[in-house]
């Protein structure tokens, strides 16, 4: 044993240098994480977003590479992002506007600094100011797409769907789809209660009602339904399989069924709707924030992009312009009859907790049911 | 006497000079280095113990207990992730509301059922198989036929699980067939139904439940079966006597291999099941991208399903092979 301890200077100094090495081993490789280097842009977006041939002209211009991470649920962000802390691994996130409140309020956004965005004027002017979009003072992303919660249909099967009601039709039974929270406050608004609790901030017990009233009338009409689908995905899947032929759908997946020559059609109903803006928002502390200002002003440079945006994903474009380049089913697909816009109500970022608390809980019970 | 013996080989070894033809590893292992830091720990009992049981303890702490004890201690928080401004305490509440609130209690229930079903299921589809590539086949051509067998699922879970809806859809394989050959007008609705969500589940884990089969069929002993039918035993008696019997460690292990892997599937009855089939890992996940937020209730829900499966799991593993050890 003591033959084992006797080290000379030779093994002694080896030894350390060894020791050494292997400590420094993780600086001397990667010296800074590889989200954090100079030359990168994480960004967290929904899938078909942002265009690749877009991506690859940005990267190729810059120089910077652009790593994108794909999120299907604004809650899922949400929670990675608050679970970084200070220390973001992404730079640019996708948020819908009426979460604005629950990001804003986590700090975990910065507002925009549209100083920095030479193109800025090439987003329409109705989003370039718009109510939902400025809270405490701050505009806090860039709108790429718009969109609103349709009712989808598939026309040979259902020529007419004036009202939320044909959801309900023992005729379609088994053929319909839908997002149990999603439906739910449209459920609300065709019960003739507010959908969206702007009007329920402080009153409890009113809400509570309302929302049980919906709850309960989806559990009476759970036969109708052929599938509670969560991603958009999904519900283009099973009209393509004709597995469905209604469904409340987003926009953005029906209208691309639309534009890829199926039998569908995208409506409001007279009972209305809720609609909703993404944006693209720079986190709080990215670590490549300058590089995120980049890509944003990029993206409003050209109308093309907002034009492939739409075709690749179904939502309309915020950008200047992107109409002239649609061809006439992409149009068809993404415009609807001034008198059904009408009926769109864009989502308030009010009173969110009470609903998400109502909301999520009445969509266990549904699917418990 | 093999000990000192092997400790003498280390102890030469340590003292041998470097001869000049020697491999690289030969280097390496007489080099002070070495001799002082794996070579010392080689020439303990203790040493060598934690050396062999080192790998495998570090894989099973970082890649096993690490994330339950994580999971665990998150179901123990009042939040997270903390927000700014936000105080996270320790409380029992995130368990409590399993219990004080029924309606998560039937998604619960459902997984067991579907979990049990599935597995019966399984274990009635698959052991004809297994009995036939073990018993049957030539056992030149054994290998062959089980990497028949093995082919799909060198495929992924999801690409298996989208196979499954091409062929089940109202325009897929199946209906068109119906359709063609004149047996149906309108398609059968057999897609987001228990029957697509158990036809789904039975493909891809019949695995789990093939291998250890097969293993245990293999190695029953064919004079036995030979010998019980000279005797007069009927396929039947031979079975029930027999080859069930032998066969029961197989049984044993591909039950609790399916069972437990039937009970936390996610992704499968998210795309296959319809609106009566919501299962527990579909509200656990509700809890992690839900509007609210609330990963400390999730946590505890999976914990109170990982605890809940396991025990069943004991409990059935006790019932079926303890009886087999007595019956020894």
């Amino acid at each position: 044993m003591s033959e084992i301890l006797k080290i000379n200077r030779r093994a002694a100094l080896k030894l350390l240098g060894a020791g050494g090495a292997v400590l420094a081993a993780p600086t001397i490789i990667r010296p800074r994480p590889a989200w954090a280097d100079n030359g990168v842009l994480n960004i967290t977006t929904y899938d078909k977003f942002l265009p690749q041939e877009f991506i690859d002209k940005f990267q190729k211009d810059t120089g910077i590479e652009v790593r994108i991470r794909l999120t299907d649920d604004q809650g899922k962000q949400y929670n990675l992002l608050t679970a970084e802390g200070a220390n973001p691994s992404t730079d640019i996130v996708t948020v819908a506007g009426h979460r604005y409140s629950q990001f804003i309020s986590s700090k975990l956004l910065q507002p925009l600094d549209t100083g920095k965005i030479a193109n800025w004027k090439n987003l329409n002017a109705a989003y370039q100011d718009a109510s939902w979009a400025r809270v405490d003072g701050n505009l806090w992303g860039l709108p790429i797409l718009a969109g609103y919660e349709g009712l989808a249909r598939n026309v040979d099967y259902v020529k007419e769907a004036p009202s939320w009601e044909i959801m309900f039709d023992p005729q379609f039974k088994g053929q319909t789809s839908y997002i149990v929270s999603d439906f739910m406050t449209i459920v609300m608004q065709y019960l003739g209660h507010d959908g969206d609790f702007v009007s329920y901030a402080g009153k409890v017990d009113e809400a509570q009602k309302a929302t049980n009233e919906a709850r309960d009338f989806l559990i009476k009409n759970k036969d109708m339904v052929r599938k509670y689908y969560d991603a958009g995905s999904e519900v283009q899947q099973m009209f393509i399989n004709e597995d469905i032929y209604l469904a409340h759908s987003w926009s953005g997946p029906a209208a691309k069924l639309i534009i890829d020559g199926h039998p569908i059609q995208l409506s409001v109903p007279k009972e209305g709707t809720f609609g909703f803006c993404y944006t693209l928002n720079v986190v709080n502390n990215a670590p490549n924030a300058e590089n995120a200002y980049k890509l944003l002003d990029a993206i409003l440079a050209s109308p093309e992009v907002g034009a492939a945006m739409t075709r690749q994903s179904g939502y309309s474009s915020t950008m200047n312009g992107v109409g002239d380049l649609l061809n006439e089913r992409e149009k068809l697909a993404s415009t609807l009859p001034q008198e059904e816009v009408e009926r769109i109500i864009f989502f308030s970022s009010l009173n969110r907790d009470m609903k998400n608390e109502m909301i999520d809980r009445a969509t266990a019970e549904v699917k418990a049911a | 006497m093999v000990s000192s013996n092997t400790t003498a080989g280390y102890g030469a070894l340590r003292e041998a000079p470097v001869p000049k033809y020697s491999t690289g590893i030969a280097k390496v292992v007489n080099s002070p280095l070495y001799r002082h830091t794996l070579g010392a720990a080689v020439e303990s009992r203790i040493g060598r113990i934690l050396l062999l049981a080192g790998v495998p303890m570090i894989w099973l702490m970082m890649l096993h207990v690490g994330p339950i004890y994580q999971m665990l201690k998150i179901s123990l928080l009042s939040h997270y992730p903390v927000q700014p401004g936000v105080e996270s305490r320790f409380t029992l509440d995130n368990y409590a509301i399993f219990f004080r609130e029924s309606i998560y209690f039937t998604p619960l229930i459902k997984s067991f059922i579907f979990a049990t079903a599935a597995t019966a299921a399984t274990l009635v589809v698959v052991y004809p198989v297994a009995y036939y590539v073990a018993k049957v086949v030539k056992p030149q051509g054994r290998s062959r036929a089980l990497l028949l067998l093995l082919v799909p699922f060198w495929a992924g879970e999801l690409i298996r699980t989208f196979s499954v809806i091409m062929l089940l859809a109202n325009r897929g394989a199946v209906n068109v067939l119906l359709r063609e050959i004149g047996f149906i007008d309108r398609p059968i609705p057999m897609l987001y139904t228990s029957f697509s969500l158990g036809f789904g589940l039975v493909y891809l884990i019949c695995l789990y439940m093939l291998l250890p089969l097969y293993s245990a069929i293999e190695k029953i002993p064919s004079p036995l079966l030979d010998a019980a039918a000279d005797l007069g035993a009927g396929p039947f008696t031979r079975f029930r006597r027999i080859i069930l019997p032998l066969s029961r460690d197989g049984i044993v292990s591909g039950c609790c291999l399916v069972f437990l892997t039937c009970i936390g599937v996610f992704a499968t009855p998210m795309l296959l099941g319809g609106p009566n089939t919501v299962l527990f890992p579909e509200t656990i996940s509700g809890f992690f991208h839900g509007a609210s937020d609330k990963w400390p209730v999730g946590a505890a829900f999976a914990l109170i399903m990982l605890v809940t499966a396991l025990t069943a799991a004991a409990i059935f593993m006790r019932l079926v092979g303890g009886r087999k050890r007595r019956a020894i």
